[in-house]
């Protein structure tokens, strides 16, 4: 057999709908009012998907063109920094991580330093006056805000 | 009969109201405008700004549907000056947009195209205004088995209508019923695929589901974009600004009947105005292109499916405000907002919430003219919108899915959910998967599972209630006719010509 992207897909979705239905039969019920039950629906869905994957492994389509080595690793590299992001977030705070964030997505997307560093400040400065000010939204200033003062 | 609409009315001429209407319209334009944010990213980036400001339900879906139709409009401005479509809906509009574009006719092209979506948008808003009521009537008598009956008749022709793949929106549309399964079962109060993580027990929240869906899987393809050395040709001189009568009238019938079009797809559960789009310019294409001028920049050729695509977006709000099935992706995310108000749209929410259906009716109308206003005169701002490079555009959405998705429950869980949802989410476009079908499964899939179990609980389990009734029996008819038929026509036909020869 050929490795298309669809064959592999196929058969992920495959163990996906096995993992769901064993999952669901393993489901413990401790009461039950009516006929159904929790169990039957999400069943009924893994049996669905796994028929409709096989039709996939069996005839699969065009593969479509996939990233190379260079703009996989610029992907990874934007997934890192939201990351990143997303775990500094409330350690360091909004305005740090956002700033920080900002230059990097920035960077990543080929903007020259100087610009890079002016989005950094200028859209922080800006988002932080429109969630704060304008939406009532409390932001996250960082655990190191107590220590320093 | 027509009382929900006077009410509509008053709700949406609040000083309030009108406002909120005027924002999104001004909003949804930007949104659509800008490359890659189409009416569904707009609306999960706005959703839970609009939740955080604590607005009404009604005003906040009158925000959210002037996002939406704002969006359609916005959609056309890269379609036709750069001939890279803003959102599915506008794919068609590149057909003779562009060509028209290159011809120094860009001004009356985006002209045009104003003209053409607020003829489609007020034909199918007087539609819905007509023939919701009617519908809502019809509902009533809609108990579980024809509600369930009702979804697997939307499923079918998602599948059949959307997209270029069957097999994978239905499988997307699987994908999206299974992340609907997570959290406490409301029957039985059993935990369904929570893996022991408190924060899942109430399901994966909408709005981290649509955010992770579709920003942060349109961060990753844009990198990819930026890397793609095709595009960027420059934008064309807008040339003149106005569209002429002249040119307007010989559009008209182009404009009309793209308008019905339109609104009948829409109006179909499970399609959107992508479908409409092409429906319309192939039918106007067999119609009126005697000299073959489709393609090459043919006014009629850009009318119709402007026209068009804005008469699905208001037609798809007749089914999710009678029956509380969303008519497109779109409308989905809108029903889900809905949601987060605890109102649930169906047949009675003409009687029981008038002031939320007529009120977001009577904001379409309004809304719509805005959207004239604002884009005839405006188009060439507008357009400079395009012109926003996307390393300012990118870290802009990044901060707004983060702050959105966090000031829900000041929580990080949700925002490494939706990083994950993301991921997913690019994965899957990659694939050729359309999100439509996803978020439209994961919207339906609770109602399609509580409305089988209470079928069954009123029958005791037997089956038989799911087909008993007319409707649900037509339903079902209908729906298999749906997934055979394009399967069974050209065999059909072969077969016949393979009998003459």
């Amino acid at each position: 057999m050929k490795l298309a992207a669809d064959r592999v897909l196929g058969i992920a979705l495959i163990g996906l709908a096995a993992f769901a239905a064993i999952f669901a039969l393993k489901l413990q019920i401790p009461f039950s009012y009516e006929p159904v039950g929790p169990k039957a629906f999400p069943l009924g869905l893994s049996i669905l998907l796994a028929a409709l994957s096989l039709v996939l492994v069996l005839r699969p389509g065009p593969s479509g063109s996939w990233p190379n080595k260079a703009l996989s690793l610029k992907l990874l590299a934007v997934l890192g920094v939201l990351l990143i992001y997303a775990l500094l977030f409330t350690r360091l705070g909004f305005l740090i991580t956002t700033c920080f964030t900002v230059l990097a997505l920035s960077r990543l997307f080929d903007a020259p330093w100087l610009k890079a560093l002016l989005a950094a400040v200028l859209m922080t400065a800006g988002s932080f006056l429109l969630f704060t000010q304008g939406l009532d939204i409390v932001l996250p200033w960082g655990y190191w805000m107590p220590v320093l003062g | 009969m027509f009382d929900f609409l006077i009410q509509g009315f008053g709700v949406a001429l609040t000083p309030l109201n009108l406002g909120l209407a005027f924002l999104g319209a001004l909003l949804g334009t930007l949104f659509g405008a800008l490359p890659g944010i189409g009416p569904i990213n707009g609306i999960a980036i706005l959703m839970p700004l609009a939740y955080t400001l604590g607005l009404p339900a009604e005003s906040a879906l009158i925000l959210l549907a002037g996002v939406y139709t704002g969006a359609e409009y916005g959609g056309r401005m890269s379609s036709i000056l750069l001939n890279v479509p803003g959102d599915a809906g506008a794919v068609m509009t590149t057909l003779d947009g562009h060509p028209l574009a290159k011809k120094g006719l860009a001004g009356p092209a985006l002209g045009l195209s104003a003209v053409s979506s607020f003829v489609g948008a007020t034909i199918a808003i007087i539609g819905l205004t007509l023939f919701a009521p009617l519908l809502a009537e019809v509902a009533v008598m809609f108990g579980p088995a024809e509600f369930f009956a009702l979804m697997v008749f939307a499923f079918a022709s998602m599948s059949v209508m959307m997209g270029k793949d069957p097999i994978k929106t239905a499988i997307g549309a699987v994908l999206g019923v299974m992340v609907a399964m997570v959290g406490v079962d409301s029957g039985t109060g059993v935990l369904r695929y929570t893996f022991g993580m408190a924060e899942l027990y109430d399901g994966i929240d909408f709005v981290v589901m649509i955010i992770g869906l579709f920003a942060i899987s349109e961060i990753l393809l844009m990198l990819e974009h930026a890397n793609r050395s095709d595009a960027d040709e420059g934008m064309p001189p807008l040339g003149r600004v106005m569209v002429s009568v002249k040119e307007l009238l010989f559009c008209k019938w182009a404009m009309l009947r793209s308008a019905l079009i339109g609104f009948i797809v829409g109006v179909l559960p499970g399609t959107g105005a992508s479908v409409a789009g092409a429906v319309a310019y192939t039918t106007e294409k067999r119609l009126s292109d005697k000299d073959n001028t489709f393609g090459t920049g043919d006014m009629r050729g850009l009318a119709a499916p402007e026209a068009a695509n804005n008469a699905a977006a208001a037609g798809s709000f007749v089914p999710m405000l009678t029956l509380g099935i969303p008519g497109s992706g779109t409308t989905a995310v809108l029903l889900g907002a809905l949601m987060l108000y605890n109102i649930t749209p169906g047949p009675m929410m003409f009687t029981e919430r008038p002031e939320v259906a007529g009120g977001l009716i009577a904001s379409l109308y309004i809304g719509n003219i805005v959207l004239l206003a604002l884009n005839l005169p405006l188009a060439g701002v507008f357009a400079r919108v395009l012109t926003i490079p996307r390393w300012v555009l990118v870290p802009g959405i990044a901060i707004l899915a983060f702050v959105g998705v966090y000031q829900l429950h000041s929580d990080l869980t949700a925002i490494y959910l939706m990083l994950i949802i993301g991921i997913v989410g690019y994965l899957l476009r990659k694939l050729g998967f359309s999100l439509a079908p996803v978020i439209l499964g994961y919207v339906l899939g609770g109602l399609m599972e509580d409305n089988l179990r209470r079928a069954l609980s009123i029958s005791g389990g037997d089956l038989g209630i799911l087909w008993q009734s007319g409707i649900s029996l037509g339903l079902w008819i209908a729906a298999a006719l749906l997934l055979t038929l394009p399967w069974l026509l050209p065999r059909l036909l072969s077969g016949k010509a393979t009998d003459k020869a």
